[in-house]
């Protein structure tokens, strides 16, 4: 039984909510393409059917098969993605991370802007941040795929490609290769790999 | 026989108190990514920004000199930069300030 | 071409519809069943399926509408949740004593009040007194799979029942779980076209459901109860041949799993099968002789089975995920039936329930760990200690 790495993506409802889902579900496919056992899935209470509300996807990878597939939560979260940078404030996002977490940023700003609204930066081991918004220039949009429903648009054609580059780099969870498989806009995702800032701590 | 503990304590037939002024229960600050910043010597106090809010947080205050923001429950939607009549009013990203930080634990 | 995709229960329910070539739709939206509405509607959208997508007003409507349809000899398929599929209840006798093969989609949710999306089993099983017949599904292509032998069973000209294919809200309908959607030509060969000599037709006009005398009521109640009779065989004959077809072999009505040589047994239906038989694992390691009895069917509910698989332990933990309050153990609606099967049992296993997951929430692996130790403890005792334990509620 090994450990279960659970990734919690927190993203805007509805304007980012493909793009919050594209995160999670281009790691589950990506680790599955390196024969990972992996789970992707949306929080069931968050409603994100409401515009800008904080909503969370997650996503579970393990090297034997996952025991306790019917979760409602990551308790431990080991990475935390947000795609709407001001959730950082709004959220407590490090809830329940154990020591040595990674916290990735769509932001312009720097890591040390971000560190100021995250009391609890003692758990953290590195917060990266990437431009998503800037290197992939667009956000996809797509409702298809919401409420366990198939999306019908491609998967990582906006800021997710360039966030999962971001955290391929800093984590190694899975290879950028695997992801190169899985997502459409490829150019972003190596932008986001390269000009991803990762900031060590602790 | 059987003991609720702490945590899961519930209410009466699940009821809860109802709202009268404000909903504690759903905090709406933590949706902003952009907040409104007011440039007071434009503002005309025409209450547009009052008039047109969704969720009330413009306010004129007791003094009826000025409007005032309520950065709890903001959603910054920014409807009220796109209606005020003057220019008074304009768009900051959230991460620009240090106040309003809300972070809730749970969503609800 | 089969193939393998990672889609969640509902998708998985409206891929088995399109596979199974159904006619007429009928939809309303109720979390979480919506999902497999919304998937639907794309796949009528696009070309996909050729169907009827009709908007009931209210899932009153909806039973309605594929009673008409199906009266009129036309693949039906529709679905809710929750207080969705109470509201329609008025409709769910007559269609079953039509003898029409309606299939009905359920993924569960609680009852209100309040308003709680989790799932819970009661919304399906208040109806199970209907006349359909019901199964759970443990995970999305358990799921696929009961829609494909639902319709093959409810729709043999011996049977003609109408069919609940439930699974829980949430944990099977949105976590994406591994499919292989098969060939459509081997749907083709386990399915064939729905036959109906009894529809709806201009040139044999008949009517559905006139007045009658009570002293003619019974006569018809026992044909309604002789239908479901039947049920077995045929169901034991559809699942070898989905077996033959597809390769994936289920056992009709209860799975049994690590039974044989096993003293305790945990009997549970649903979802959190999933997790119990990660739990079950894991104790036999520890030396725990336990096993599980996974029932697939509730109506028409297996009694020589249950009976065959329970007999061969020494005390069961009976797993509820939906409540009979008053009923005779004051917990959930399992323990009756499965007590009515060990009745006549030469060597009866103790029999213990479990309120787990109620209201949606979460079982865990500690909380099998803790049915097993109760388990031991009553054998250990000769008696169990109590009917009913609640999970996260008991004073140890």
């Amino acid at each position: 039984m090994s450990k279960v790495h659970e990734i919690t993506v927190w993203t805007s409802g509805v304007v980012k909510d493909k793009e919050g889902r594209d995160v999670a579900n281009g790691l589950a496919l990506a680790g599955s393409k390196e024969g990972k056992f992996v789970q992707a899935f949306d929080n069931y209470v968050d409603l994100p059917d409401r515009v800008n509300v904080p909503v969370r996807k997650y996503a579970r990878i393990s090297d034997t098969e996952i025991e306790m597939r019917y979760e409602y939560e990551n308790h431990q979260p080991e990475v935390v993605v947000l795609v709407t940078d001001a959730i950082v404030k709004g959220m407590n996002v490090l809830r329940g991370m154990q020591k040595g977490g990674v916290l990735v940023v769509n932001t312009p700003r720097k890591p040390e802007q971000i560190l100021k609204f995250v009391p609890n930066k003692d758990v953290l081991k590195a917060v990266v941040c990437v431009d998503a918004d800037g290197i992939a220039g667009l956000r996809t949009v797509d409702f298809s795929g919401s409420e366990g429903g198939i999306d019908t648009t491609k998967l990582g054609a906006g800021v997710a490609a360039p966030l999962l580059g971001a955290l391929a780099k800093a984590t190694g969870l899975v290879k950028l290769e695997s992801l190169e498989q899985v997502v459409a806009n490829k150019a972003a995702l190596k932008g986001g790999y390269e000009q991803a800032v990762i900031h060590k701590l602790n | 026989m059987y003991l609720i503990p702490e945590h899961k304590q519930v209410p009466f037939a699940g009821c809860t108190t109802a709202p009268v002024s404000e909903q504690r229960m759903m905090i709406t600050g933590n949706w902003r990514t952009y907040r409104p910043v007011i440039n007071r010597e434009e503002c005309n106090l025409c209450l547009s920004c009052v008039a047109y809010c969704p969720d009330a947080c413009w306010q004129l205050n007791e003094a009826g000199d000025e409007v005032v923001w309520n950065a709890e429950y903001c959603k910054g939607c920014l409807i009220c930069v796109n209606e005020c009549t003057h220019g008074a009013l304009s768009k900051a990203h959230e991460l620009d300030f240090e106040d309003g930080v809300v972070r809730l634990d749970k969503p609800f | 071409m089969a193939k393998e995709v990672m889609i969640s229960g509902c998708a998985a329910s409206a891929q088995a519809a399109k596979a199974a070539k159904v006619e007429v739709i009928c939809s309303y939206p109720i979390r979480p069943y919506t999902a497999v509405m919304m998937e639907l509607a794309k796949l009528v959208a696009n070309g996909e399926l050729d169907a009827e997508f009709i908007h009931g007003e209210g899932e009153h409507a909806q039973l309605s509408v594929v009673y008409g349809a199906s009266a009129c000899g036309a693949r039906t398929f529709t679905g809710s949740s929750g207080v969705g599929v109470t509201y329609a209840y008025e409709v769910y006798s007559p269609i079953a004593g039509a003898r029409l093969p309606v299939q009905m989609m359920i993924a569960d949710r609680t009852l209100d009040p309040p308003g709680d999306f989790g799932s819970e089993h009661t919304d399906a099983f208040c109806v199970r007194d209907m006349g359909w017949i019901m199964g759970w599904a443990e995970e999305p292509q358990e799921a696929f799979d009961n829609h494909l032998i639902n319709y093959r069973v409810g729709e043999d000209p011996r049977i003609y029942l109408p069919q609940f294919v439930c699974q829980d809200g949430y944990f099977v309908s949105h976590i994406p779980g591994k499919v292989v959607l098969p060939d459509q030509s081997q749907v083709d060969e386990f399915l064939p076209p729905l036959k109906m000599d009894h529809r709806l037709d201009p040139k044999k006009p008949i009517s559905h459901g006139p007045q009658i005398r009570p002293d003619q009521g019974d006569a018809l109640e026992l044909a309604r109860a002789m239908a479901m009779n039947e049920v077995p065989k045929v169901a034991k004959e559809a699942i070898d041949d989905f077996a033959r077809i597809f390769g994936r072999k289920y056992s009709p009505f209860v799975e049994e799993y690590m039974l044989d040589d096993a003293d305790l047994a945990i009997f549970i239906q649903g979802a959190h099968a999933a997790t119990a038989r990660a739990a079950i694992q894991k104790l036999r390691k520890q030396g725990v002789k336990i096993g599980m009895a996974k029932l697939r069917f509730v109506r028409p509910w297996p009694t020589e089975a249950v009976a065959e698989a329970l007999s061969k332990v020494k005390a069961v933990a009976v797993v509820e995920t939906q409540t009979s309050y008053g009923g005779a153990t004051r917990g959930g609606g399992l323990m009756f039936e499965v007590c009515t099967s060990l009745y006549d049992v030469p060597k009866r296993p103790l029999v213990t329930s479990f309120m787990a997951g109620l209201g949606g929430e979460v079982v865990k692996v500690e909380d099998f760990e803790y049915m097993a130790k109760h388990l031991t403890k009553a054998i250990q005792d000769g008696k169990v200690c109590k009917k009913v334990h609640w999970i996260g509620f008991e004073p140890d």
